[in-house]
């Protein structure tokens, strides 16, 4: 495996604000990563960072290899078309997919076309008259039919229906599989996308606090339900990540519970519920569901 | 499904040809920089036709003719389009550029692109103009004793001296605007605003300085040797300048959202 890209200690500030805190991570080639976040946390300046789009205060990226600022042999490799994308005052959604093939190289006409289609997308129409989902779709097929080899994707699934993000789903899995690529996939809504991911980064207030495997990620917690008194006893000293009780009964998360924990947990009568990305999410960034759907 | 065997990545493009796919970018929709400018001086064109016939109508002494040819010398119907090709530079600057971008197209590329383009568009026009100009000047102004391309600001010379001067002129147009846009994209309002203070104590300075030394005459009849020909050529002083300070304003830009 080798890292396409490889971010260290980098640091971004604007003013006295620090969109990007001492950031350290690598993205291996050809898998599908997610970068995870609540609004602000500092994923749209840490793609832009990565892009060439934006500069570091310090720290070092490097993107196959290489600085990727005004390096055109890099970015000719990038796809990132960002959720708040600025397009030309008079374009219409055909002057995307008209001009898209001038800039990859691999783009596949064909496959757009399909897309375009699946996500009816009206090609007649001005980009401003889009509606969220609309403009979504562009980004999402400009993104698959770019078949770039490292590959943004911020925010896919902002305004599209329930149909539209299936059929994201789908057509990244087949396309991935076909053509493998390095995927970034960048949202807070963390449920949606959950099933793609293959690695999990997650920032907030611009650091970095989780970089690890997806499944491990899953495996790493475990939430018991049980009466207070039978949950209270079997978790003692470990380490717990969030705590819930009504009445007599009690369901705790604990952190990195091993298959002898699992057997002893099922011996003393206790229930073991997976827990999803998200709600790990949220429970390692010590914020409370609502307050996290609320920035969604 | 027929999916094409071709998996190989394809050559990506060397440097002339990532400038041309800027170049194509910015025409991607040819409505705005080509087919609407052009449509809107047809526009102007028959309306001034239209203001000419009613002259042309009213006026039938000698003398009140005489003075009614001398004003339509000082037409600025053919201004619009200077100007329009300034807006042009603006949105390009600002709105495509981000997009390119997202495109991986590098600044450098970018503005290398876009330079081209606005060269090839001032080529375009300061043609077409020429062309129109020729037309008005062995028609007799298109039989009407009308000037709109040969208007007074245009000089009084050849052929290929008129195209000179349109052709500069609107060099001027897109590297002022792109320059201010590039300004706007990189510091946003505070910078434009500084833009204009700083040109406006510029051309205080300089009046200033005429006053006080008592040059004014000079300045004045710089122009007047230099003529309508020599006095474009000097603006392209202004426009390289703009076109320099505009890519390093821009090297270092990145557009917010």
């Amino acid at each position: 495996m080798s890292a396409i890209i490889e971010v260290t200690g980098v640091t971004k500030t604007f003013g006295k604000v620090t969109a990007v805190d001492d950031a350290s991570f690598t993205v291996e080639e050809n898998r599908i990563y997610g970068l995870l976040g609540r609004n602000g946390a500092g994923k749209t300046t840490l793609m832009q960072l990565i892009t060439g789009q934006d500069f570091v205060t310090s720290g070092d990226i490097r993107v196959f290899g290489q600085s990727p600022v005004e390096n055109a042999s890099v970015l000719q490799r990038i796809s990132f078309i960002k959720e708040s994308q600025k397009y030309p005052e008079d374009f219409k959604v055909k002057h995307v997919f008209r001009s898209a093939p001038w800039f990859f190289a691999d783009w596949d006409a064909a496959f757009a076309e399909q897309l375009i289609e699946e996500f009816r997308l009206p090609l007649d129409r001005r980009i401003k008259k889009l509606s969220r989902g609309q403009l979504s779709s562009i980004g999402v097929i400009v993104g698959l039919a770019s078949r770039a080899p490292l590959t943004f994707f911020d925010e896919p699934y902002l305004g599209l229906d329930a149909v539209a993000r299936q059929l994201f789903y789908d057509r990244l899995l087949e396309d991935y599989a076909e053509h493998p690529r390095t995927v970034v996939l960048s949202t807070h809504l963390i449920d949606e996308v959950s099933n793609l991911l293959e690695h999990v980064l997650v920032i907030d207030r611009g650091r970095i606090i989780i970089d690890e495997d997806a499944e491990s990620l899953r495996g790493s917690a475990s939430t018991i339900v049980g009466t207070r008194a039978a949950v209270d006893e079997f978790v003692g000293a470990r380490p717990v990540l969030h705590r819930d009780a009504i009445g007599g009964l009690a369901s705790v998360t604990v952190a990195g519970l091993d298959a002898a924990g699992r057997s002893a947990a099922k011996a003393a009568g206790l229930e073991l519920v997976p827990v999803s990305l998200q709600q790990l999410v949220i429970q390692k960034t010590n914020t409370t569901e609502q307050e996290f759907e609320a920035s969604a | 499904m027929s999916i094409a065997l071709d998996t190989a990545p394809h050559a990506p493009a060397g440097a002339f040809g990532r400038i041309w796919s800027v170049v194509k970018l910015n025409l991607a929709n040819p409505w705005t920089a080509i087919i609407l400018p052009w449509i809107i001086l047809g526009v102007i064109f028959v309306a001034n036709v239209a203001i000419w016939l009613i002259i042309d109508r009213a006026v039938g002494d000698a003398g009140d003719r005489a003075d009614a040819v001398d004003g339509f010398s000082y037409s600025g119907a053919a201004m619009y389009i200077f100007v329009y090709m300034m807006v042009v530079a603006v949105q390009t600057v600002n709105l495509t550029f981000p997009f390119a971008q997202g495109y991986g197209v590098t600044r450098r590329d970018f503005y290398l692109g876009t330079s081209l383009t606005f060269v090839l568009l001032a080529a375009m026009y300061s043609v077409g103009l020429t062309i129109l100009a020729a037309i008005e000047e062995a028609t007799g102004g298109w039989g009407l004793d009308g000037r709109m391309f040969t208007a007074i600001y245009f000089g009084d010379g050849a052929w290929y001296e008129r195209l000179w001067i349109y052709f500069t002129a609107f060099l001027f147009f897109f590297f002022v605007g792109a320059v201010a846009a590039a300004i706007f994209v990189r510091w946003k309002a505070n910078g434009i605003i500084a833009f204009f203070i700083g040109v406006g104590l510029l051309l205080i300075g300089l009046a200033a300085l005429f006053t006080y030394t008592g040059t004014w005459p000079q300045f004045g009849a710089f122009f007047a040797t230099a003529g309508w020909l020599g006095s474009y050529t000097w603006s392209l002083v202004v426009t390289v300048l703009a076109a320099i300070a505009g890519f390093f304003v821009l090297r270092r830009a990145t557009p917010k959202s």
